[in-house]
């Protein structure tokens, strides 16, 4: 349509996409005049009869360009041998379209009932032809109108023509069939139509009664010719397009891809609304498949390397939550050396003066040390078979240091034939205690089973025990370790509290216990004017010191230590220390001089690495 | 019951505590009641102490079950416990064989206890400069070698009196200055403590 030249092997126009093959438009195999179609055999340039030149030049006129344009380019393509259906079927298929069903009316009614041809055949003064003069035109030799694939009819016989056909000029009915055809599809691409519809130019004579046909309908006029042969060799000149639609012009440089889909294998859809076309979803029930949907593998696909990587990342993770064993720490260190080296300089010294039974070391005097001389003088006050309470609260392992003094007291009771009560606050108090009577009854020759004394054993709740016992300790130790109703027989049936008692001795080596009896039986013991006598471990002396210079004192007497022991130990008559005090001596000597060495060792030590630092 | 047993042990530990305390001040009138809650409380420690005796072989049992480490100290321990309760049972608590196990064992282990920490501590004071050089590291040390030299006559050397008046102005000014300080703030926490045990603001025993 655009007469631009394409190959021949296109389907479609490269430049306006206009159909060249199998669209019903069957082009000749040389370019036509306008407005007809001339066979190939038909040279161009025949003149038409100068009776109708004028004529046809002013219809010439009449016609779009665009009219012309589609004949030109029609004549112009070749076309090949068509492969394809027959002529027959194509002209059925033709006949089949293009057919209307034409009222009785309408029977011998205008050959064309083209609105615009009438339009330019009323403007040419042409009456509209009839079918009969379309067909006497036909015999005449004039227009010949073949359709496709029909046979050809032998000349001079006039097939009859049915009121309901309308006769078209070729070129009128090849654009309808050409568009009908190409919206169906029912014409395959790459199969050129049959030049079914030949026009055969005849010689212009027109039989009597035959319809005039103008020339310019069915003769290509040599104006016609002439202007057409240039327009095919002169490419028509571009238009002046505004900017805008220059811009939506598509590139030539693209060429039309193909179609996404071949629709040529596509089944043809012979039931329903869509009969007839290809490459639909089928509405039939069978063509929609429920099948199963297929099940997709949650399998990773891991490889060789990631899954080694794996498993290396879940050791590391475990081995996260694994306890990892300690080194172990050598037996034979520079520590543990050192520390077997310190032992035995504390060890020796007090082994030697042990075994040697020295006594080099002079003792400590009782005046010097405070408490001593009124723990003394209390116990000497006491009257004669006296009840005396002692509370053993001291541990086994404080025996060394406090057995010395509990053992001197002990002594000096029994010089008083005094009635020894042990209690104790402590689970390992009472043996202690039944321990120790034993030991000093024996040093002071007094047979075991002795009534000089009653163990009444373990007072249960600490701090609430000792105000039980303060205030009624008959309810609180009804009996003895053996079993027996002290409080019932001399000398306790007289004790009903503890202020009866003729004095208190408190052993213990804690300030905690100390402060406690302090603090429950005290104010009782004070009220009465019985004395509190305290054996202390060194340890507790600075705590309890306090009470024993308090105004008024809490605590009447006080023997703190080894040393306090020792010193109580010479008031009452000396008993002998068995290099008790030079093993002591020669202990705390060896100490303080692993302490100083130890220290030197550490300020050297400290400068040198100090030194170092400095001059790095 | 969740509501009402706090409340109600609540509500026993404030009124005995108050009669106890009133007990104090007011002997004639509540000291027959204080000496009967006294009672009471001595029984219920004496019962605690056996729970606890019991808990301990049950932890030690369980522990031999687990077959860990440390199991042969857990069967030493309950094979002595039941041997001094059947001695002690059958001989009495100051019978000779519960003696002889209390003068065998119990008194050298402790005993030999508190040497080796008279030992570990002479360690630790040699090494503590050291470990921690610092002026009061120093002034710490200096202290105790003046307290031990002041309060044993020194082998070869004697008695040192110097060292023995400091050492006598040490025990008594600075160490009791804060022996009482401290004997002070045990007092005053001891005091704010039953208070708070009295106005039920403190309920140790609610577990």
């Amino acid at each position: 349509m655009c007469r631009k030249p394409n190959t021949p092997v296109q389907e479609e126009c490269l430049y306006c996409q206009a159909p060249l093959k199998g669209a019903g438009f069957i082009a000749p195999a040389e370019p036509a005049a306008e407005g007809s179609q001339v066979p190939p055999s038909e040279e161009p340039g025949e003149e038409a009869p100068p009776a109708q030149s004028d004529l046809f030049s002013s219809l010439e006129d009449a016609v779009p360009d665009w009219l012309k344009e589609t004949e030109a380019s029609f004549l112009e393509s070749p076309a090949p041998e068509a492969e394809g259906p027959t002529s027959e079927q194509l002209s059925d298929q033709i006949d089949a379209l293009i057919n209307q069903p034409l009222t009785s009316s309408e029977g011998q009614g205008p050959a064309i009932d083209d609105d615009w041809l009438a339009s330019l055949l009323a403007e040419a003064g042409l009456n509209e032809p009839s079918i009969e003069d379309l067909g006497t035109a036909q015999d005449q030799g004039g227009i010949e109108l073949e359709p496709t694939g029909t046979s050809q009819d032998e000349p001079g016989e006039e097939p009859p023509i049915a009121p309901e056909q309308v006769q078209k000029p070729d070129w009128v009915s090849h654009l309808e069939a050409g568009s009908t055809i190409k919206l169906e599809g029912g014409m395959p691409p790459g199969e050129p139509p049959d030049r079914g519809l030949q026009v055969s130019e005849t010689t212009g004579q027109e039989g009597p009664g035959e319809v005039e046909i103008p020339d310019w309908v069915g003769k290509p006029g040599p104006e016609a010719d002439t202007p057409s042969a240039p327009e095919t060799e002169k490419p028509l000149a571009p238009a002046d397009l505004p900017g805008w639609l220059e811009a939506l012009k598509p590139s030539e440089d693209l060429s039309p891809s193909e179609p996404v889909e071949d629709l040529t294998t596509a089944e043809v859809v012979k039931a329903g609304p869509l009969m007839g076309l290809r490459g639909v979803l089928s509405a039939h029930p069978s063509a929609i498949r429920a099948r199963k949907p297929p099940t997709y593998s949650i399998k990773l696909r891991v490889t060789d390397e990631q899954h080694a990587r794996v498993e290396m990342m879940e050791e590391l993770l475990a081995n996260e939550q694994k306890p990892k064993p300690l080194p172990s720490k050598p037996i034979i260190s520079s520590r543990n050396i050192t520390r077997l080296v310190v032992a035995l300089v504390l060890i020796l010294p007090v082994i030697w003066a042990i075994f040697t039974g020295s006594q080099r070391v002079p003792l400590p005097q009782p005046n010097i040390i405070p408490g001593v001389v009124n723990c003394t003088q209390s116990v000497q006050r006491l009257p004669v078979g006296a009840s005396v309470l002692l509370a053993f609260d001291y541990e086994a392992g404080f025996s060394g240091e406090m057995n010395l003094a509990v053992s001197t007291a002990i002594s000096q009771l029994l010089m008083k034939n005094a009635f020894m009560t042990l209690v104790t606050t402590t689970s390992s108090g009472a043996a202690l205690a039944e321990s120790l009577m034993n030991a000093s009854l024996s040093t002071a020759g007094i047979p075991e089973g002795t009534s000089a004394y009653t163990n009444l054993g373990y007072i249960p709740g600490g701090t609430l025990g000792l105000l039980g016992l303060a205030t009624s300790p008959r309810a609180v130790l009804p009996y003895s370790l053996d079993g027996d109703n002290v409080w019932a027989a001399a000398p306790l049936n007289t004790i009903s509290g503890v202020a009866d008692f003729s004095a208190v001795l408190l052993i213990t080596h804690d300030p905690d216990i100390a402060r406690s009896w302090i603090e429950q039986v005290g104010p009782l013991l004070q009220e009465a004017g019985t004395p509190l006598l305290l054996i202390t471990s060194a340890q507790a002396e600075p705590l309890v010191r306090p009470y024993y210079e308090a105004v008024p004192a809490q605590v009447q007497g006080m023997v703190p230590g080894l040393a306090g022991g020792l010193a109580y130990g010479q008031t009452t008559g000396g008993s002998p220390q068995n290099g008790t005090w030079d093993a002591f001596s020669a202990g705390v000597t060896a100490s303080v001089l692993v302490i100083l060495a130890g220290a030197i060792t550490g300020v050297v030590v400290k400068m040198i690495k100090a030194k170092n630092k400095k001059e790095s | 019951m969740k509501k009402i047993l706090p409340v109600a042990n609540a509500i026993v530990a404030v009124v005995s505590g108050l009669l106890v305390l009133l007990g104090y001040f007011f002997p004639g009138v509540f000291g027959g009641l204080q000496s009967m809650l006294i009672g009471w409380a001595i029984i219920l420690a004496a019962f605690a102490l056996l729970l606890g005796i019991f808990n301990l072989g049950m932890v030690h049992w369980k522990k031999i079950g687990k077959d860990g480490s440390g199991s042969i100290y857990s069967i030493v321990l309950l094979i002595s416990l039941a041997v001094t309760i059947v001695l002690a049972g059958l001989n009495g608590p100051t019978g000779t064989l519960s003696l002889w196990i209390f003068n065998t064992f119990q008194v050298p282990v402790e005993i030999s206890l508190l040497a080796i920490l008279a030992v570990v501590l002479v360690y630790a004071a040699a090494r503590l400069v050291l470990r921690r050089p610092s002026w009061y590291t120093i002034l710490f040390l200096v202290t105790v070698v003046v307290v031990l030299l002041g309060s044993v006559p020194l082998f070869f050397l004697g008695e040192v009196a110097v060292l023995t008046s400091v050492r006598g102005w040490l025990a008594q000014v600075p160490a009791v200055a804060g022996a009482r300080g401290l004997l002070l703030g045990v007092a005053l926490g001891t005091v704010a403590t039953g208070l708070r045990i009295l106005m039920g603001v403190d309920r140790a025993y609610d577990g």
